[in-house]
């Protein structure tokens, strides 16, 4: 038996490397299957992945508030204090505005006593939760304080990508920097912001990290100083936790609709959670695209590989006449093709799964900035698919030519 | 001492149809070992059919064979690859080698078959290919030998195995008179050391070097016997 199978593996690569071009056609169309399909799903993974990472910085349990009353009032400090009345459900308040340009002043310009200037970084109108709420941690110096923001202190915490641009090596604390014609002292920087992974090519080439270091928070209070009297309409609350959220935005939103009156005003409550959530039926959509595109690249490698052995089928039905009227039984004929096509799909397997993972890598680096490498069950799923193809069209003219008499087997053309 | 006895065999096409064809239309015939028999018959008369019935690539429609005092009929595939493997070796016109496997290798088919290892492989292989002459052809693939030298391949696979039987249908078909000549030569001097032959041919030159002829029309044997009475 050991032997019929040594035999059997003999002939078998014989017969594989003396039909090279059959060889490499055949295990061409297991390449380009395995391949696609790795790199493809990869790198759509990869996609989800870094999105939920994102949505996960931000910071989950933070809600958004967006509101407006007709009559211009300003209605930060009632929802302010709203939410402290709140402080088993909330951890912080903050407004979420920014400053604008007005009256042709810079305001979207940081400049320092030394000339070094800054155009358009997020000025932010912060209260003493900002970083709370945006899940910013302070580097250097302090936060806003609450006594900041009630005394319209010229203050400002720089995002570290601000702070490095205006101060390089320079230890930034005590300086002041000029946001249009005001001075500001810069009492603390930010922790630099990132994830594993640069999303920029999930936003639109946008840079959605940079942009969060790119960032300057005033206390709010200065909204005056900056904006006039534009009030600031958008705000952010950190809740306690998830389970809280929901219960917040019910709680926020019985509370603006007591605030604002629907004909002369306009609120809109929004959770980082709903993203969340959203994101996750998206990942569940795409993982039905997912499966479309790994089934059609795999059918394509499939087809490859059903032609190239299909093509041969007359050729090799011939064959096993011949080595039927010599001597070679059914089940050496099928053992021998059966090693032939294991081979050749294994070889052609490992190629492919090699170059899926060269290829994922390198659609990492380029579309996503990251080091992306397929996922286990993916590659064995893909592998395990083509490898099944190639068996099944390389045995195909081995079952069904060996059990013919030789005669008819020689026929074949 | 019979080798081959075959009892009122058909091999008949499309039975019960239209286009019904009697390949063979009973036949009955004996065979002793060491005979050179030659088969002939215009074509489509059923010579090829008979040989391949003979050879075991093809059973009969109807009828009893007996090789070698078996039964055809019973054997299993395995016993049956065993025969094709070591007491028959076949000769076709078409060659029937192996284009991906040079001579050596198309030789060696057999002995791998048979399970020979693969020291005595070799020195077998070899002596098969210079039994036809052909021991520096070793290394050459059947599309870079001429016809003869091709057929000629196709001898040393038939006897590599040390078959007591070669079945030759239309050898010389595709060669020219020349190299023709030389592949019977070869059939008459393995028959001289005891191999049985059974040569189906068109020529009847060559089918005059036989000591017995039988004669084939419409799947019918019309003449067996020696070859001074065949009008040859
Ligand atoms: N597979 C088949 N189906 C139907 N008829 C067949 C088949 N094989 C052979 N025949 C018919 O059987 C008859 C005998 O064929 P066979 O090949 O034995 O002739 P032959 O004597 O060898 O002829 P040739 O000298 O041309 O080789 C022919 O009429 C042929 O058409
Ligand atoms: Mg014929």
């Amino acid at each position: 038996m050991i032997k019929k199978i040594t035999q059997a593996f003999k002939m078998a690569f014989k017969s594989i490397f003396s039909n090279k071009v059959r060889m490499v056609l055949t295990m061409l169309g297991i390449i380009i299957g395995i391949t696609s399909v790795i790199v493809m799903v990869s790198v759509v993974q990869g996609q989800n992945k870094a999105l939920k990472e994102y949505y996960e910085s931000m910071g989950t349990n933070q809600i958004n508030v967006y509101a407006w009353q007709g009559s211009g009032r300003d209605i930060t400090m009632k929802l302010y204090d709203y939410c402290l009345g709140l402080d088993d459900l909330v951890l912080g308040v903050t407004p979420n505005g920014y400053a604008w340009s007005q009256n042709g002043i810079k305001y979207r310009t940081l400049s320092t006593n030394n000339n070094q200037e800054y155009g358009s970084p997020q000025i932010s109108l912060g209260s003493d939760q900002f970083s709370v709420c945006n899940n910013f941690t302070i580097a250097k110096g302090r936060d806003i304080s609450w006594l900041d923001v009630k005394n319209y202190k010229q203050v400002v915490v720089l995002g570290s990508k601000v702070a490095e641009y205006l101060f390089q090596y320079k230890n930034p604390i005590g300086e002041t920097v000029n946001i249009g014609n005001y001075p500001f002292t810069v009492i603390g920087v930010y922790e630099a912001k990132g994830g594993s992974s640069d999303t920029s090519s999930l936003f639109g080439g946008y840079d959605i990290y940079g942009y969060m270091n790119y960032i300057a928070v005033v206390p709010y209070t200065v909204n005056r100083l900056l904006n006039g009297n534009q009030p600031i309409e958008q705000f952010t609350v950190k809740a306690a936790s998830k389970e809280a959220t929901n219960e917040v935005i019910t709680k926020l939103d019985g509370f603006l609709s007591g605030l604002i009156d629907n004909k002369n005003g306009y609120y809109y409550i929004y959770s980082a959670n709903q993203a969340i959530e959203s994101s996750d039926a998206q990942n569940r959509m795409m993982s039905l695209v997912l499966g479309g595109i790994a089934g059609i690249s795999l059918l394509v490698g499939g087809i490859g590989i059903m032609n190239i052995m299909l093509v041969t089928v007359s050729e090799r039905t011939r064959e096993i006449g011949i080595r039927k009227a010599i001597g070679g039984s059914r089940k050496s004929i099928i053992l021998q093709f059966l090693i032939e096509a294991a081979v050749i799909c294994l070889m052609g397997g490992l190629v492919g799964l090699m170059l899926g993972y060269a290829g994922t890598l390198i659609a990492g680096k380029l579309l996503l900035k990251t080091t992306l490498l397929p996922s286990v069950p993916l590659s064995l799923g893909a592998m395990g698919f083509s490898v099944l193809l190639g068996m099944i069209f390389g045995l195909y003219p081995a079952i069904k030519a060996s059990g013919l008499q030789p005669v008819e087997a020689l026929r074949a053309d | 001492m019979k080798l081959i006895e075959l009892y009122d065999v058909y091999k008949i096409y499309n039975e019960g149809y239209e286009n019904e064809v009697r390949a063979l239309d009973g036949v009955s015939l004996t065979i002793d070992r060491g005979e050179f028999v030659a088969i002939i018959g215009a074509s489509g008369s059923g010579k090829s059919t008979l040989m391949n019935i003979l050879g075991c690539l093809d059973v009969p429609t109807y009828g009893d064979y007996y090789l070698d005092g078996e039964y055809v009929g019973d054997l299993t595939d395995r016993q049956l690859s065993r025969i094709r493997n070591r007491e028959i070796g076949f000769v076709f016109q078409g060659f029937n080698l192996i284009s991906a496997l040079n001579a050596y290798e198309n030789v060696e088919l057999p002995l791998i078959y048979l399970g020979v290892g693969a020291s005595k492989r070799y020195g077998m292989t070899m002596a098969a290919l210079e039994r036809v002459g052909l021991e520096d052809r070793a290394e050459h693939k059947p599309s870079e030998m001429s016809g003869g030298q091709q057929q000629r391949v196709a001898i040393a696979r038939a006897i590599a195995t040390g078959a007591n039987m070669i079945m030759a249908d239309e050898p010389t078909g595709a060669l020219d008179s020349k190299t023709g000549r030389q592949v019977l030569e070869i059939l008459h001097g393995l028959n001289r050391d005891g191999t049985t032959i059974i040569l189906i041919t068109h020529d009847s030159q060559i089918a005059a070097t036989a000591n017995r002829i039988i004669r084939i029309s419409d799947g019918r044997i019309i003449y067996d016997g020696a070859r001074e009475a065949a009008g040859l």
